[in-house]
Protein backbone atom coordinates (compact mmCIF):
# COMPACT_ATOMS: atom_id res chain seq x y z
CA UNK A 1 0.00 0.00 0.00
CA UNK A 2 1.03 3.76 -0.77
CA UNK A 3 3.05 5.41 2.44
CA UNK A 4 1.04 8.44 1.66
CA UNK A 5 -2.71 6.46 1.59
CA UNK A 6 -1.54 4.71 4.51
CA UNK A 7 -1.16 7.93 6.47
CA UNK A 8 -4.26 9.04 5.41
CA UNK A 9 -6.03 5.96 6.46
CA UNK A 10 -4.35 6.11 9.42
CA UNK A 11 -5.41 9.88 10.80
CA UNK A 12 -8.71 8.99 9.32
CA UNK A 13 -9.12 6.54 11.84
CA UNK A 14 -7.48 8.32 14.73
CA UNK A 15 -9.82 11.10 13.82
CA UNK A 16 -13.00 8.81 14.32
CA UNK A 17 -11.19 6.78 17.47
CA UNK A 18 -10.42 10.13 19.52
CA UNK A 19 -13.29 11.61 17.73
CA UNK A 20 -16.50 8.77 19.08
CA UNK A 21 -14.24 8.47 22.49
CA UNK A 22 -14.69 12.00 23.21
CA UNK A 23 -18.57 11.92 21.99
CA UNK A 24 -19.44 8.67 24.46
CA UNK A 25 -16.83 10.02 27.25
CA UNK A 26 -18.22 14.05 27.52
CA UNK A 27 -21.54 14.13 25.69
CA UNK A 28 -23.11 10.61 25.16
CA UNK A 29 -26.16 9.93 28.11
CA UNK A 30 -28.95 7.01 27.87
CA UNK A 31 -31.81 7.47 30.45
CA UNK A 32 -32.00 5.06 33.21
CA UNK A 33 -35.13 3.81 35.12
CA UNK A 34 -35.35 2.97 38.85
CA UNK A 35 -36.09 -0.60 39.60
CA UNK A 36 -39.28 0.11 41.52
CA UNK A 37 -41.96 0.28 39.58
CA UNK A 38 -43.61 2.59 41.74
CA UNK A 39 -40.54 5.23 41.68
CA UNK A 40 -40.42 7.07 38.09
CA UNK A 41 -37.64 9.27 38.92
CA UNK A 42 -35.73 8.61 35.09
CA UNK A 43 -31.72 9.36 35.15
CA UNK A 44 -29.78 11.10 32.58
CA UNK A 45 -26.42 8.51 32.72
CA UNK A 46 -23.35 9.02 30.95
CA UNK A 47 -21.09 6.31 29.10
CA UNK A 48 -18.99 6.14 31.64
CA UNK A 49 -21.24 5.44 34.14
CA UNK A 50 -23.09 3.04 32.10
CA UNK A 51 -19.96 1.33 31.09
CA UNK A 52 -19.61 1.02 34.80
CA UNK A 53 -23.31 -0.44 35.64
CA UNK A 54 -22.72 -3.16 33.01
CA UNK A 55 -19.89 -4.29 34.84
CA UNK A 56 -21.78 -5.62 37.92
CA UNK A 57 -24.76 -6.34 35.52
CA UNK A 58 -26.29 -3.18 37.15
CA UNK A 59 -28.82 -2.52 34.22
CA UNK A 60 -31.12 -4.40 31.65
CA UNK A 61 -33.42 -3.81 29.02
CA UNK A 62 -36.81 -4.86 29.48
CA UNK A 63 -39.53 -5.77 26.82
CA UNK A 64 -41.12 -2.17 26.51
CA UNK A 65 -37.49 -1.22 25.47
CA UNK A 66 -36.63 0.96 28.72
CA UNK A 67 -33.22 0.23 30.46
CA UNK A 68 -33.83 -0.51 34.25
CA UNK A 69 -31.68 -0.82 37.50
CA UNK A 70 -31.62 -4.28 38.74
CA UNK A 71 -30.74 -2.58 42.16
CA UNK A 72 -31.75 -0.29 44.51
CA UNK A 73 -29.03 0.95 46.87
CA UNK A 74 -25.74 -0.94 46.80
CA UNK A 75 -24.39 -1.91 43.57
CA UNK A 76 -23.83 -5.80 42.89
CA UNK A 77 -19.84 -6.57 43.73
CA UNK A 78 -19.59 -8.02 40.00
CA UNK A 79 -21.16 -9.04 37.22
CA UNK A 80 -23.72 -12.08 37.29
CA UNK A 81 -22.48 -13.69 34.25
CA UNK B 1 23.78 -2.40 1.88
CA UNK B 2 20.73 -0.88 3.54
CA UNK B 3 20.72 -0.38 6.97
CA UNK B 4 18.10 -1.04 9.64
CA UNK B 5 16.05 1.71 11.21
CA UNK B 6 15.88 2.88 14.45
CA UNK B 7 12.23 1.35 15.08
CA UNK B 8 13.55 -2.09 13.65
CA UNK B 9 16.41 -1.99 15.80
CA UNK B 10 14.47 -0.93 18.67
CA UNK B 11 12.32 -4.22 18.07
CA UNK B 12 14.84 -6.43 17.69
CA UNK B 13 16.42 -5.19 20.78
CA UNK B 14 12.93 -5.75 22.65
CA UNK B 15 12.12 -8.74 21.03
CA UNK B 16 14.08 -10.58 23.70
CA UNK B 17 11.97 -8.77 26.40
CA UNK B 18 8.75 -9.58 25.41
CA UNK B 19 7.75 -11.73 28.15
CA UNK B 20 8.94 -9.10 30.57
CA UNK B 21 6.94 -6.40 28.72
CA UNK B 22 3.78 -8.69 29.08
CA UNK B 23 4.56 -9.12 32.96
CA UNK B 24 4.65 -5.70 33.53
CA UNK B 25 1.23 -4.67 31.39
CA UNK B 26 -0.07 -7.65 33.36
CA UNK B 27 0.50 -5.52 36.56
CA UNK B 28 -1.23 -2.90 34.82
CA UNK B 29 -4.17 -4.85 33.91
CA UNK B 30 -4.65 -6.69 37.69
CA UNK B 31 -4.82 -3.59 39.86
CA UNK B 32 -2.24 -3.42 42.14
CA UNK B 33 -3.50 -0.30 44.08
CA UNK B 34 -7.43 -1.10 43.76
CA UNK B 35 -8.39 1.42 41.41
CA UNK B 36 -10.76 -0.18 39.43
CA UNK B 37 -11.40 2.43 36.80
CA UNK B 38 -14.37 0.35 35.74
CA UNK B 39 -15.92 3.38 34.01
CA UNK B 40 -13.25 3.17 30.86
CA UNK B 41 -12.24 0.47 28.97
CA UNK B 42 -8.70 -1.53 28.49
CA UNK B 43 -7.95 -2.69 24.68
CA UNK B 44 -7.10 -5.65 26.16
CA UNK B 45 -9.22 -9.33 26.82
CA UNK B 46 -9.65 -9.46 30.53
CA UNK B 47 -12.68 -9.95 32.34
CA UNK B 48 -14.11 -7.28 34.86
CA UNK B 49 -15.75 -9.45 37.11
CA UNK B 50 -12.20 -10.71 37.99
CA UNK B 51 -11.38 -9.12 41.42
CA UNK B 52 -8.45 -7.88 39.92
CA UNK B 53 -9.11 -5.91 36.92
CA UNK B 54 -8.40 -2.28 36.62
CA UNK B 55 -10.35 -1.90 33.40
CA UNK B 56 -13.46 -2.73 31.42
CA UNK B 57 -13.16 -5.66 29.23
CA UNK B 58 -13.67 -3.74 25.68
CA UNK B 59 -15.27 -6.59 24.72
CA UNK B 60 -17.70 -7.08 27.90
CA UNK B 61 -18.71 -3.46 27.12
CA UNK B 62 -19.51 -3.78 23.38
CA UNK B 63 -22.01 -6.81 24.13
CA UNK B 64 -23.72 -5.59 26.94
CA UNK B 65 -24.51 -2.51 25.00
CA UNK B 66 -25.54 -4.40 22.50
CA UNK B 67 -28.22 -5.88 24.33
CA UNK B 68 -29.04 -2.64 25.93
CA UNK B 69 -29.55 -1.20 22.00
CA UNK B 70 -27.02 1.57 22.74
CA UNK B 71 -23.94 2.30 20.48
CA UNK B 72 -20.54 1.98 22.63
CA UNK B 73 -18.83 4.74 21.91
CA UNK B 74 -16.07 4.59 23.99
CA UNK B 75 -15.21 1.07 23.84
CA UNK B 76 -15.48 1.30 19.86
CA UNK B 77 -13.53 4.44 19.67
CA UNK B 78 -10.68 2.78 21.80
CA UNK B 79 -10.49 0.24 19.88
CA UNK B 80 -10.37 1.97 16.26
CA UNK B 81 -7.63 4.79 17.65
CA UNK B 82 -5.63 1.41 19.57
CA UNK B 83 -6.20 -0.64 16.50
CA UNK B 84 -5.07 2.23 14.12
CA UNK B 85 -2.21 3.02 15.81
CA UNK B 86 -0.78 -0.68 16.79
CA UNK B 87 -3.05 -3.25 15.42
CA UNK B 88 -2.40 -7.09 16.57
CA UNK B 89 0.99 -5.88 18.10
CA UNK B 90 -1.69 -5.13 21.60
CA UNK B 91 -2.16 -9.73 20.93
CA UNK B 92 1.17 -9.63 20.89
CA UNK B 93 2.40 -7.90 23.29
CA UNK B 94 0.32 -6.62 26.08
CA UNK B 95 -2.47 -8.54 26.44
CA UNK B 96 -3.00 -10.79 29.62
CA UNK B 97 -5.12 -13.49 28.40
CA UNK B 98 -2.23 -14.44 25.11
CA UNK B 99 0.27 -13.66 27.82
CA UNK B 100 -1.29 -16.64 29.65
CA UNK B 101 -1.32 -18.85 26.72
CA UNK B 102 1.91 -18.10 26.19
CA UNK B 103 3.51 -19.17 29.38
CA UNK B 104 1.60 -22.44 28.73
CA UNK B 105 2.54 -22.83 25.09
CA UNK B 106 6.03 -23.17 26.77
CA UNK B 107 5.36 -26.02 28.14
CA UNK B 108 7.12 -28.73 26.53
CA UNK B 109 4.19 -31.08 25.01
CA UNK B 110 3.34 -32.05 21.48
CA UNK B 111 2.07 -28.89 19.26
CA UNK B 112 -0.35 -29.45 16.85
CA UNK B 113 -1.22 -26.85 13.96
CA UNK B 114 -4.38 -25.63 13.00
CA UNK B 115 -6.25 -25.53 9.58
CA UNK B 116 -5.85 -21.39 7.96
CA UNK B 117 -10.34 -21.56 8.07
CA UNK B 118 -10.35 -21.53 11.81
CA UNK B 119 -9.04 -18.14 11.82
CA UNK B 120 -12.64 -17.01 10.33
CA UNK B 121 -13.90 -18.38 13.26
CA UNK B 122 -13.20 -15.42 15.04
CA UNK B 123 -15.06 -13.36 13.30
CA UNK B 124 -18.54 -15.47 13.67
CA UNK B 125 -17.73 -15.32 17.61
CA UNK B 126 -17.20 -11.19 16.73
CA UNK B 127 -20.61 -11.03 15.25
CA UNK B 128 -22.69 -13.87 16.53
CA UNK B 129 -21.86 -13.65 20.36
CA UNK B 130 -20.63 -9.96 21.14
CA UNK B 131 -23.15 -8.49 18.48
CA UNK B 132 -26.10 -10.63 17.33
CA UNK B 133 -27.17 -12.61 19.89
CA UNK B 134 -27.28 -10.08 22.71
CA UNK B 135 -29.01 -7.64 20.66
CA UNK B 136 -31.80 -9.48 19.44
CA UNK B 137 -32.27 -12.17 22.07
CA UNK B 138 -30.40 -9.74 25.38
CA UNK B 139 -28.16 -10.61 28.09
CA UNK B 140 -29.56 -13.78 29.70
CA UNK B 141 -29.31 -16.15 25.96
CA UNK B 142 -27.06 -18.87 26.65
CA UNK B 143 -24.30 -17.85 23.48
CA UNK B 144 -24.17 -14.44 25.02
CA UNK B 145 -20.40 -13.62 25.23
CA UNK B 146 -19.69 -13.67 28.80
CA UNK B 147 -21.63 -16.45 29.07
CA UNK B 148 -19.43 -18.72 27.55
CA UNK B 149 -16.05 -16.81 27.83
CA UNK B 150 -13.19 -18.71 29.28
CA UNK B 151 -11.40 -15.28 30.47
CA UNK B 152 -14.63 -15.10 32.55
CA UNK B 153 -14.80 -18.45 33.82
CA UNK B 154 -10.84 -18.36 34.73
CA UNK B 155 -10.52 -15.48 35.81
CA UNK B 156 -14.08 -14.50 37.62
CA UNK B 157 -16.01 -17.75 38.40
CA UNK B 158 -13.25 -18.98 39.60
CA UNK B 159 -11.63 -17.26 41.82
CA UNK B 160 -15.18 -16.52 42.78
CA UNK B 161 -16.01 -20.18 43.79
CA UNK B 162 -12.77 -20.80 45.35
CA UNK B 163 -13.98 -17.44 47.84
CA UNK B 164 -17.25 -19.07 48.11
CA UNK B 165 -15.95 -22.53 49.03
CA UNK B 166 -12.87 -21.35 51.39
CA UNK B 167 -15.92 -18.71 53.40
CA UNK B 168 -18.63 -21.92 53.59
CA UNK B 169 -20.94 -20.36 51.38
CA UNK B 170 -22.89 -22.06 48.68
CA UNK B 171 -20.67 -22.67 45.38
CA UNK B 172 -22.30 -21.02 42.63
CA UNK B 173 -20.85 -23.09 39.70
CA UNK B 174 -20.76 -21.36 36.17
CA UNK B 175 -23.15 -22.95 33.56
CA UNK B 176 -22.38 -26.54 31.86
CA UNK B 177 -21.32 -24.88 28.29
CA UNK B 178 -18.99 -22.18 30.13
CA UNK B 179 -17.28 -25.11 32.42
CA UNK B 180 -16.96 -27.12 29.34
CA UNK B 181 -15.28 -24.56 27.15
CA UNK B 182 -12.98 -23.33 30.26
CA UNK B 183 -11.55 -27.28 30.84
CA UNK B 184 -11.22 -27.45 26.66
CA UNK B 185 -9.66 -24.27 26.58
CA UNK B 186 -7.09 -25.01 29.41
CA UNK B 187 -6.11 -28.07 27.61
CA UNK B 188 -6.10 -26.50 24.02
CA UNK B 189 -3.58 -24.27 25.72
CA UNK B 190 -0.83 -27.03 26.00
CA UNK B 191 -1.03 -28.31 23.19
CA UNK B 192 -1.95 -25.57 20.55
CA UNK B 193 -0.18 -22.25 19.97
CA UNK B 194 -2.80 -19.20 21.86
CA UNK B 195 -5.37 -21.49 20.38
CA UNK B 196 -8.30 -19.13 22.11
CA UNK B 197 -6.57 -16.21 20.02
CA UNK B 198 -6.35 -17.57 16.87
CA UNK B 199 -9.81 -19.71 16.69
CA UNK B 200 -12.21 -17.37 18.77
CA UNK B 201 -10.93 -14.08 20.37
CA UNK B 202 -13.35 -11.55 18.89
CA UNK B 203 -11.05 -8.71 20.07
CA UNK B 204 -7.95 -10.42 18.25
CA UNK B 205 -10.74 -10.40 14.85
CA UNK B 206 -11.11 -6.44 15.84
CA UNK B 207 -7.51 -5.53 16.01
CA UNK B 208 -6.77 -7.92 12.72
CA UNK B 209 -8.81 -5.42 10.99
CA UNK B 210 -6.28 -3.11 11.39
CA UNK B 211 -3.26 -4.91 10.23
CA UNK B 212 -3.01 -3.47 7.04
CA UNK B 213 -3.49 -0.13 7.78
CA UNK B 214 -2.02 -0.12 11.47
CA UNK B 215 1.12 2.77 12.00
CA UNK B 216 3.18 -0.22 13.37
CA UNK B 217 3.70 -2.98 10.53
CA UNK B 218 5.36 -5.67 9.45
CA UNK B 219 7.79 -4.52 6.32
CA UNK B 220 9.28 -7.12 4.17
CA UNK B 221 12.04 -6.10 1.76
CA UNK B 222 12.11 -8.65 -1.00
CA UNK B 223 15.94 -7.45 -2.22
CA UNK B 224 17.02 -9.24 1.21
CA UNK B 225 15.03 -11.84 1.16
CA UNK B 226 17.19 -15.08 0.05
CA UNK B 227 13.96 -17.52 0.10
CA UNK B 228 15.86 -19.49 2.98
CA UNK B 229 12.22 -19.34 4.42
CA UNK B 230 13.30 -19.48 8.09
CA UNK B 231 10.61 -17.16 8.60
CA UNK B 232 8.26 -20.09 8.48
CA UNK B 233 9.62 -21.76 10.92
CA UNK B 234 10.02 -18.84 13.11
CA UNK B 235 6.58 -18.21 13.31
CA UNK B 236 4.60 -20.47 15.67
CA UNK B 237 1.30 -19.52 13.66
CA UNK B 238 1.42 -21.25 10.18
CA UNK B 239 2.17 -18.07 8.85
CA UNK B 240 4.20 -17.39 5.48
CA UNK B 241 5.31 -13.81 6.67
CA UNK B 242 7.24 -13.09 3.35
CA UNK B 243 4.07 -13.86 1.65
CA UNK B 244 1.53 -11.82 3.75
CA UNK B 245 3.59 -10.06 6.21
CA UNK B 246 0.25 -8.27 7.12
CA UNK B 247 -1.57 -11.23 8.20
CA UNK B 248 -4.98 -11.36 9.46
CA UNK B 249 -3.81 -14.14 11.58
CA UNK B 250 -0.76 -12.58 12.31
CA UNK B 251 -0.12 -11.15 16.54
CA UNK B 252 2.91 -9.28 15.79
CA UNK B 253 5.07 -11.64 17.96
CA UNK B 254 7.79 -10.46 15.93
CA UNK B 255 9.33 -13.69 16.03
CA UNK B 256 10.12 -13.84 12.59
CA UNK B 257 12.48 -10.74 12.17
CA UNK B 258 14.75 -12.62 13.70
CA UNK B 259 15.26 -14.03 10.10
CA UNK B 260 18.86 -13.81 9.42
CA UNK B 261 19.02 -11.47 5.93
CA UNK B 262 16.78 -8.88 8.29
CA UNK B 263 14.45 -9.27 5.68
CA UNK B 264 11.49 -8.41 7.64
CA UNK B 265 11.26 -5.24 10.04
CA UNK B 266 8.83 -3.48 12.45
CA UNK B 267 7.80 -0.51 10.06
CA UNK B 268 5.96 2.57 10.72
CA UNK B 269 4.47 5.07 9.25
CA UNK B 270 6.01 7.76 11.09
CA UNK B 271 9.41 6.80 9.26
CA UNK B 272 10.27 9.41 6.66
CA UNK B 273 10.13 8.11 3.53
CA UNK B 274 11.29 4.23 2.85
CA UNK B 275 14.93 2.39 1.88
CA UNK B 276 15.66 1.77 -1.46
CA UNK B 277 14.10 -1.86 -2.23
CA UNK B 278 11.85 -1.86 0.45
CA UNK B 279 8.66 -3.55 -1.17
CA UNK B 280 5.89 -3.28 2.26
CA UNK B 281 3.12 -5.99 1.39
CA UNK B 282 0.04 -5.56 2.79
CA UNK B 283 -2.06 -8.62 2.03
Amino acid sequence: MNHKIRIIIFCLLILLGVGLLTYGAFFHFADVSPQQESDSTVVAKSEPALIQEVTVGGVKRDESGTIKQTYTGEAPKACPT
Amino acid sequence: MVKKTKLANLASKLLGWRMWIQTAFLVVWLDPLGLRLHTMCSPVFHCYACPLSTFACPIGVIAQFSALHIFPFIAVGLLIAVGALFGSLICGWICPFGFLQDLAGKVPTPKFDLPKWTGHLRYVVLIGTVLAVPYFFGEEHPLFVCRVCPAGALEAAAPAMVTQAVTGKQIVWPNALKLTILVLFLVAIFFVKRPWCRILCPLGAIFSLFNRVSAFFLRFNADKCTHCERCHKLCEYGIEPEKTPNDLRCIRCLECTQCSPDALNLGSIFERGQHKGDKPKSR
